[in-house]
């Protein structure tokens, strides 16, 4: 059995060496259009993550009126720090805003030096939301509230770029999927066109093969083998080719390459549209032995 | 009984290739298959090596039957055979050892057992000096003895041979034929089919005639002459 294994492995690579360069052509083919993929895969991964950064910071500020005493402030932040969805909040006294703001914006600061020691910033509660908080509907609901309370001057919450901002990355994951549908399908049909042509280049051996006596996995092996190894090396040829690009790229455009759980799904994606590819090449490919 | 025909009948577009055919062979017989071409010689050995199946009827073979054996199971049967053509059918990538070893490799055959034995059944038919060489190196003549080298290798129970001299010049198809004879002589049940039975001594084999897919008498059949 082992030998029969080994008889079989040792077919399949001696079919890659007798044809290496329209196999190295293949390959160059399939990592090229896997590039694609991963530069699409790149994006979305680098624009996902720097959504969910904003969604992280999704919070309410909430400014309270010139007459609030620190005492009232801080009963206020305690109502609200106990209220649903509420992760914490955090008192901002007026000289801590300033403090803030100076060190912010210190070109900016001889503008609070000009307004003179009776202007001062209002003092405001930042609220930090339970995860699940952080969509628009909920985020309205809890601002709503919130604004009617007394000593509530104004509130501030991503309003604006909220709605969108789910959207956008609902949008992004389900490109990514269909993108990798597309690839998938069109991989399987190159390989499988490659495996054909194999098949039938070695249509007399499969059919000798088989009448002394072969089992029809020893048959097959060598080109879902043939397959297997197309789909994987060419997408890890993609990865190197899109890891050579993101490096030159890195100065201008900053950005992360893909994690390494990414770049595992890349190389099964290739492998199992791989294995696919030479399944259907050798339905269509292999004849019955007749003679 | 090693080898069973019960009614068979095999059609092509309703053409019959075979037709109604009843035949049994022994183990240790020498059996030949003479018929004017188109008679249904080559489709009758494709059964008994199950590349075709009946349309009616079933045929048994070293206890495979045609209407049991699954498709997974084909190759059991086929490492029981030895099969030679007219046209030889050797690898062309592969040297004469390798082609002869291929039986061997694929019912995974330790590569020492496989040495011994190619190397011994080379000696044996004299093609010792040629087993670095490739097919297109070889004469009609030396490619049909690799041929039957492949076929023997795995110690057949039998061997079927199919018109294996129609490419060859008389005198090489009579060793050819003498290689055969001896093979029977051994033990190896041997089934030839060819144009020309004269080729095989009356005496060391049993004679049957095919015509139009029919299994006919010799006695009262006047097709000879297109023989
Ligand atoms: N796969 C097939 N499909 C259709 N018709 C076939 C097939 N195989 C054989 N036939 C037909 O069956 C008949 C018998 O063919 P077969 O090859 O068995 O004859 P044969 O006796 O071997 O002839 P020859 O001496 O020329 O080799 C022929 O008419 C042939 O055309
Ligand atoms: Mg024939």
């Amino acid at each position: 059995m082992i030998h029969l294994l080994k008889n079989a492995i040792s077919e399949g690579l001696l079919n890659i060496r007798r044809k290496l360069g329209s196999f190295l052509i293949t390959l160059l083919m399939v990592s090229l259009s896997f590039m694609v993929f991963d530069i699409f895969l790149i994006i979305s991964w680098n624009l996902g993550t720097a959504l969910k950064d904003e969604q992280e910071n999704v919070g309410i500020e909430v400014f309270l009126r010139d007459n609030i005493t620190e005492v009232e402030s801080v009963i206020l932040a305690d109502i609200i720090s106990g209220m649903e969805g509420v992760r914490s909040v955090y008192y901002v006294s007026p000289e801590e805003a300033e403090a803030v703001f100076r060190a912010d914006l210190p070109e900016q600061a001889d503008l609070l030096t000009l307004l003179g020691p009776q202007f001062h910033l209002p003092a405001s509660i930042q609220i930090s939301l339970h995860p699940d908080y952080r969509n628009s509907e909920k985020v309205g609901g809890l601002a709503r509230t919130i604004s009617g309370m007394d000593g509530v001057e104004d509130i501030v919450y991503g309003k604006e770029y909220l709605p969108g901002l789910t959207r956008a990355v609902d949008i992004l994951e389900k490109l990514v999927i269909l993108a990798g549908l597309v690839l998938a399908l069109s991989l399987s049909l190159v390989v499988a066109n490659t495996v054909r042509l194999a098949v039938a280049r070695r249509a007399l051996t499969v059919q000798i093969m088989s009448i002394v006596g072969a089992p029809g996995w020893f048959v097959r092996v060598p080109f879902l083998g043939e397959g297997l190894l197309t789909g994987v090396t060419g997408a890890a040829g993609s990865l190197l080719l899109t890891m050579a690009v993101s490096w030159m790229l890195s100065s201008s455009v900053p950005h992360e390459f893909l994690p390494g759980k990414w770049i595992m799904l890349v190389l099964i994606l290739g492998a199992s549209s791989g294995a696919a590819g030479s399944w259907i090449g050798m339905k269509s490919g292999i004849p019955k032995p007749r003679s | 009984m090693l080898i069973s025909f019960g009614n068979v009948s095999r059609f092509y577009n309703d053409w019959p290739a075979l037709e109604n055919i009843n035949l049994q062979v022994q183990r240790g017989e020498f059996l030949v298959i003479s018929g004017p071409s188109g008679a249904g010689k080559t489709t009758l050995f494709r059964h008994i090596w199950m590349g075709d199946l009946p349309s009616i009827g079933t045929v048994e073979v070293a206890g495979y039957r045609s209407d049991r054996i699954r498709k997974s199971d084909l190759h059991y049967l086929r490492r029981k055979l030895g099969i030679v053509f007219q046209d030889f059918r050797l690898l062309p990538e592969r040297t004469v050892f390798d082609n002869v070893a291929l039986p061997l490799q694929v019912a995974g055959t330790s590569p020492k057992a496989i040495r011994r034995r190619v190397f011994s059944l080379l000696a044996e038919m004299e093609l010792n000096h040629r087993r670095g060489s490739y097919p297109h190196e070889l004469s009609g003549g030396e490619q049909q003895r690799v041929a039957i080298a492949r076929a023997m290798v795995a110690h057949p129970v039998i061997l079927l041979a199919d018109e294996p001299t129609g490419n060859l010049d008389p005198e090489v198809s009579r060793m050819v034929i003498d290689l055969l004879i001896e093979i029977n002589r051994s033990g190896t049940t041997v089934i030839l089919a060819t144009h020309d039975p004269r080729q095989v001594p009356a005496g060391t084999a049993r004679f049957i005639y095919l015509d139009r897919g029919h299994l006919v008498n010799p006695s009262i059949w006047d097709g000879y002459r297109q023989l």
